[in-house]
């Protein structure tokens, strides 16, 4: 058994290698419009890091002679592709400067249920019994419990703050990865090597660590893909209905939300935030596509 | 399935049901109670640290923790849910009266979106990789991948603010219902088609449809006849499913774009007024409808498949 590593990479490799080809250009087609979804996620990674720095205008800058203008329209300040708000200020640079918190927030918060999902799964289809019984329970009563629903009182009781969002995001995902990982736990558990890793002394931790973890690692990879992308609409919700992220703070949720006041008169406002935020979940769901059809994976 | 296994199941539903519930009060109650702080939070603004440990002591909140949530769940069971501090009504009749407006736009969005997915799904998944299969397919992901308040939004500035032809927020006419509807409708929708077409295109594949096929029935027949009695249970509860979605808080965003007098607007205006009252009465009876609904679907799924099975 390799390092867990190695089964992302195979996965990642056999993403861009068509296996089924019926015709060449369609195969062509295939990896090409993967690559510009790819492209499309780096670029707006790369904003997110450096936090709208390469952005066209300073986010806040105001500019009182240049209020909600179209987009592509010109300013004295110079061009504005999507047009500019009730303030003056640039709408591409504040979308830019908002992907840093959206992304963030939807990082951490898949990674936090990621990691509470796995254990808890792991456990429950490694050691069986009582352990099972619990994690299983309790993720058939919260996937039965109206999550969003207590997330909004969760947040009005709390306060609607960032740690009070990545808080409480985590809850509404994690019953999907304990699932998935008790399954795939359940399944491995009996195959040879992990036989042949107890045999010779393996600890519990080395076999789960060490041979069943990369060995599910792929698919874990794919969920993982398809929860950030309900991780952020869920963000966006909470944001939209003002319990969220707070302002002077930007999320793409919260853009929507500000822009939502100006619907009749400047329409781009709410919808171009919309687009980006869609164009992002988009991509994580074809890239995730990708990846569970080339791994054999039904996630 | 005989009598006393189907009571058997209905007694463990009902189980079940009344845990999560109690589940769901328990949560709603430590986050309220124990956490936030409801003296402070009732107190007026001005009032002294006495007086808040006055108003603390006469709402029992110095009482021990098992001794308060026995009072407050006993209280929830004769059906009183405190007092809205905003409308100084019971919060569950506040509740009550929104719920039937909630109840019609989530119906009549959940028959379109089922409709509609299903009917597509069923075209789609007889025949994967045509046009309509990638168009609706690429079309559904799409939907799915989009906020749905957005989506909202979006058809406010299409059907209203450019072509000026339906109204946007409240419930005046019937005509009040589209928009929202809609909205609610295509994502849900979308949904369904995804799920309608993968069990169409596998029920396809079975050795039962060769054998239709080369006994030389008609390929209209094979589909809408056997092929679409046996997506029916994955259609069904699929859409039972898709219900629990909306009533889980989908529905609610899409409430609060058109303005829509539910469950999901008074939530929020509770939630930014801090009518706790209001908030708590409105997400433990969104929840009672999320568990009910639940148990109706596992029933019928039970009562479909093995009528299928026994035939």
């Amino acid at each position: 058994m390799g390092k867990w590593s190695d089964g992302v990479f195979e996965c990642w490799n056999n993403a861009f290698k068509p296996q089924y080809s019926i015709i060449p250009s369609l195969q062509r087609f295939l990896s090409w419009s993967l690559l510009i979804w790819v492209v499309y996620l780096l670029t707006i990674t790369l904003f997110a890091l450096t936090g709208g720095d390469l952005a066209p205008y300073d986010p806040t800058a105001q500019q009182v002679l240049a209020r909600l203008l179209p987009p592509f329209s010109s300013s004295s300040r110079g061009f504005h592709w999507l047009g500019t708000d009730q303030l003056g200020r640039d709408l591409l640079s504040n979308m830019l400067a908002g992907a840093r918190l959206t992304l963030f927030i939807g990082l951490v918060s898949n990674v936090i249920g990621m990691a509470i999902g796995v254990s808890l799964g792991m456990l429950a289809g490694y050691y069986g019994g009582a352990v099972d019984r619990f994690v299983m329970r309790l993720s058939e009563a919260q996937t039965a419990m109206p999550m969003f629903l207590v997330a909004i009182f969760f947040l009005t009781v709390l306060g609607p703050k960032v740690l009070n969002v990545v808080i409480i995001l985590p809850t509404l995902i994690w019953p999907a990865f304990a699932r998935l990982v008790r399954a795939e736990t359940l399944r491995l558990r009996s195959a040879l090597f992990v036989e042949a890793a107890v045999a010779t002394g393996a600890t519990d931790w080395t076999v789960l660590w060490s041979n069943i973890l990369p060995n599910m690692a792929p698919r874990i990879a794919v969920l993982a893909v398809i929860e950030l992308g309900h991780v952020m609409l869920a963000e966006a919700g909470l944001s939209f209905l003002g319990v969220g992220v707070q302002p002077p703070s930007t999320t793409w949720g919260l853009l929507i939300a500000r822009g939502r006041a100006y619907l009749a008169v400047a329409w781009w406002l709410a919808i171009m935030p919309g687009i980006m935020l869609g164009l992002t979940v988009l991509a994580l769901n074809m890239l995730s596509r990708r990846f569970a059809a080339t791994s054999g994976s039904a996630a | 399935m005989n009598h006393s296994s189907l009571s058997a199941f209905l007694l463990a539903r009902l189980r079940d049901g009344l845990l999560v519930l109690l589940l769901i009060t328990l949560v709603i109650f430590v986050l309220g109670h124990m956490i936030g702080d409801p003296a402070a939070l009732m107190a007026p603004v001005d009032a002294s640290e006495q007086e808040i440990a006055r108003l603390r002591r006469q709402l029992g909140l110095d009482r021990p923790f098992t001794e308060q949530f026995a009072t407050y769940f006993g209280s929830l069971l004769r059906g009183d849910f405190g007092q809205s501090l905003w409308q100084d009504r019971p919060a569950l009749t506040v509740v009550l009266e929104a719920l039937p407006a909630t109840v019609l736009l989530t119906l009549v969005g959940l028959v379109f979106a089922g409709l509609g997915g299903s009917l597509l799904g069923v075209l789609a998944g007889a025949r994967p990789e045509s046009a309509l299969d990638r168009c609706a397919n690429f079309l559904s992901i799409t939907a799915l991948s989009v906020p749905n308040f957005w989506l909202g939004l979006l058809l406010i500035v299409i059907f209203a603010v450019q072509l000026g032809a339906l109204p946007t927020s409240g419930f005046t006419s019937w005509q009040s219902l589209i928009l929202p509807a809609s909205a609610l409708a295509i994502i849900h929708g979308a949904r369904v088609f995804q799920l309608v077409r993968s069990a169409t295109f596998e029920e396809m594949t079975k050795p039962y449809a060769l054998v239709a096929r080369s006994k030389g029935l008609p390929e209209r027949l094979i589909l809408w006849k056997h092929i679409l009695r046996n997506t029916a249970v994955t259609m069904l509860t699929t859409i039972g499913w898709e219900y629990v979605r909306m009533m889980g808080g989908a529905a609610f965003a899409i409430e609060v774009v058109f303005a829509w007098p539910g469950i999901g607007q008074l939530m929020i205006h509770a939630a930014s007024r801090q009518d706790f009252p209001v908030l708590q009465a409105a997400v433990i009876i969104a929840g009672a409808f999320v568990i009910v609904t639940n148990g109706i679907v596992d029933l019928l799924y039970r009562y479909l498949d093995s009528r299928i099975r026994a035939a």
